[in-house]
């Protein structure tokens, strides 16, 4: 009824004596996930992910636009990830926090600026059209780490994609039509995926993987590393909290190693399921 | 004439619909109508805003969210709409000083959208155990350029058609519906008959809801009875 107010002493005290304890409130091991559940389609670059209490909508389309002056041969990727009312009662993007705002920057910088889509095979004609990607994130539960859960259903998204088939005759292009010819998917270089760590304790010296909402309000710092399939550090996002040694931050590394590939492996799985 | 989907004109497509889903907010449903889905989420009753807050009665918000690109003045046509038809039905004297928010996401858009709205938001509603007075069920139809009318038309078919309507009727109601929306060219008796129709056609969802809603009492009533 009332206002989020955060968690009381009574249940951060909880989590910390717990997390000396090597257990977690939720009963994981620090460096397990929370069940995942990745569903595509039936619409082209429809992706809904269930981490947890965490639920993420991704939604990719595409329209035909002139390109960016200065950059005549390349297509444009707009990112949309607005916090919405349903993820939290006092949500709203319109006066989002700081830290929401953060939330929504990261997904967009991870997908665009690790340059995961190949935006030259977006042109049509160079200088007059181009195809503009448009990926739109909706965070519709608010169970912590909504990072990882949007990155993910980002990337299902863009690889369950499929674009019209367009054939160039010279100087003029053609768009097919759906029911014409199949269309086809987007040329995706790699797959960067989040992986969150939050830490805890006067020194940071607990830590564990995919914190959930609770655990989130509890944390003195948190961290992200982005990595691909390819075993590449696609970015690293550490802003502001207590300072972490660069020890954890190593260990932190070869855990997501570890984990973006079980990741990868899922949504593989339910790209396959969505076609089958 | 036969349907892009081969439905019969008066044919709904297969309808699906999940209650609960969401944990934060205090009640949801998603419902879909073949490739139309819809996610309905509602805070309520909860603390309203000082400025906003009505002495004798609950406030009704609405936020209706695209999938895809940002708000536009049509969503905030589609928010006014759904905050109209339902601000009467909801018992909202029964909770003064408060709100009741209504978030509504398009998953996928393929026709029909309007009523799917409205019927994942009554679903909602009864999730979050909001009291109402009925439950409230949205059919649209569509009457296409060869002068026939086909129900819970499609995007394509939308596109094509001269005039769409869509009305919303509370269950177990005599009177007139709650909400019309009728668009296009038409003559006062294609309307009757899309009025006909639509209300055949909302009797038909009703009953879809009654065995949702059915399903997931008993499923609570025996976790709670173990």
């Amino acid at each position: 009824m009332v206002a989020e107010i955060g968690p009381s002493n009574i249940e951060s005290a909880f989590l910390l004596e717990a997390l000396k304890r090597g257990t977690r409130v939720d009963g994981r091991g620090i460096y397990d996930y929370r069940t995942l559940k990745i569903s595509c389609g039936p619409t082209y670059g429809l992706a809904e992910v269930q981490l947890g209490q965490t639920r993420v909508l991704a939604r990719v389309s595409c329209e035909v636009t002139r390109p960016f002056p200065d950059r005549p041969t390349e297509g444009i990727v707009l990112f949309n990830t607005e916090l919405s009312s349903m993820a939290g009662f006092g949500l709203d993007s319109s006066r989002a926090s700081t830290q929401e705002v953060a939330i929504s920057r990261m997904v967009e910088r991870v997908i665009k600026q690790s340059r995961a889509i190949d935006s030259e095979a977006l042109c049509i004609l160079a200088g007059e059209k181009v195809w503009t990607i448009r990926i739109d994130v909706h965070f519709l539960d608010h169970g912590g780490n909504l990072i990882d859960a949007a990155s993910i259903a980002a990337i299902a998204a863009l690889k369950h994609f499929r674009r019209p088939d367009v054939t160039i005759d010279g100087e003029e292009a053609i768009i097919h039509d759906v029911r014409e010819r199949n269309p086809v998917p987007l040329s995706i270089h790699h797959t960067p995926i989040c992986v969150t760590f939050g830490f805890f304790g006067a020194s940071g010296d607990m830590l564990v993987l995919d914190p959930t909402l609770l655990e989130e309000q509890v944390q003195v710092s948190s961290f992200t590393i982005t990595l691909n399939s390819h075993r590449e550090i696609c970015a690293l996002n550490k802003a502001g909290g207590i300072p972490l040694s660069p020890d954890q931050i190593q260990r932190c590394t070869q855990v997501a190693l570890a984990k973006v590939d079980e990741v990868n492996e899922k949504i593989q799985l339910a790209l396959k399921a969505s076609t089958a | 004439m036969s349907r892009p989907d081969r439905r019969e004109a008066s044919q709904l497509r297969a309808l699906n619909c999940s209650l609960g889903q969401l944990n934060r907010a205090d009640g949801s449903a998603q419902f879909s109508a073949g490739n139309t889905s819809v996610v309905s989420g509602i805070y309520g009753p909860v603390e309203a805003k000082v400025y906003e807050e009505k002495l004798d009665r609950a406030v009704v918000e609405v936020k209706f969210r695209p999938d895809i690109g940002a708000p536009t003045t049509k969503d905030k046509w589609m928010e006014s709409a759904i905050r109209n038809t339902f601000e009467r039905e909801i018992l909202a004297h029964l909770h003064p000083r408060t709100l009741v928010q209504i978030v509504i996401q398009l998953r996928e858009g393929d026709g029909s959208v309007d009523s799917a709205a409205i019927n994942a938001t009554s679903l909602a509603l009864v999730d979050a155990g909001i009291p109402l007075k009925c439950m409230i069920t949205a059919a649209t139809c569509a009457v296409l350029p060869d002068d026939t009318t086909v129900v819970d038309p499609t995007q394509e078919e939308i596109d094509a058609a001269r005039s769409t309507h869509t009305f919303a009727f509370a269950s177990g109601s005599s009177t007139g519906p709650l909400y019309v929306d009728s668009r296009g060219d038409f003559t006062m008796d294609e309307y009757n008959h899309c009025y006909e129709l639509c209300a055949l056609a909302t009797e038909r969802v009703l009953a879809f809801m009654r065995t949702a809603i059915e399903g997931k009492v008993t499923k609570e009533a025996k976790i709670s009875a173990a």
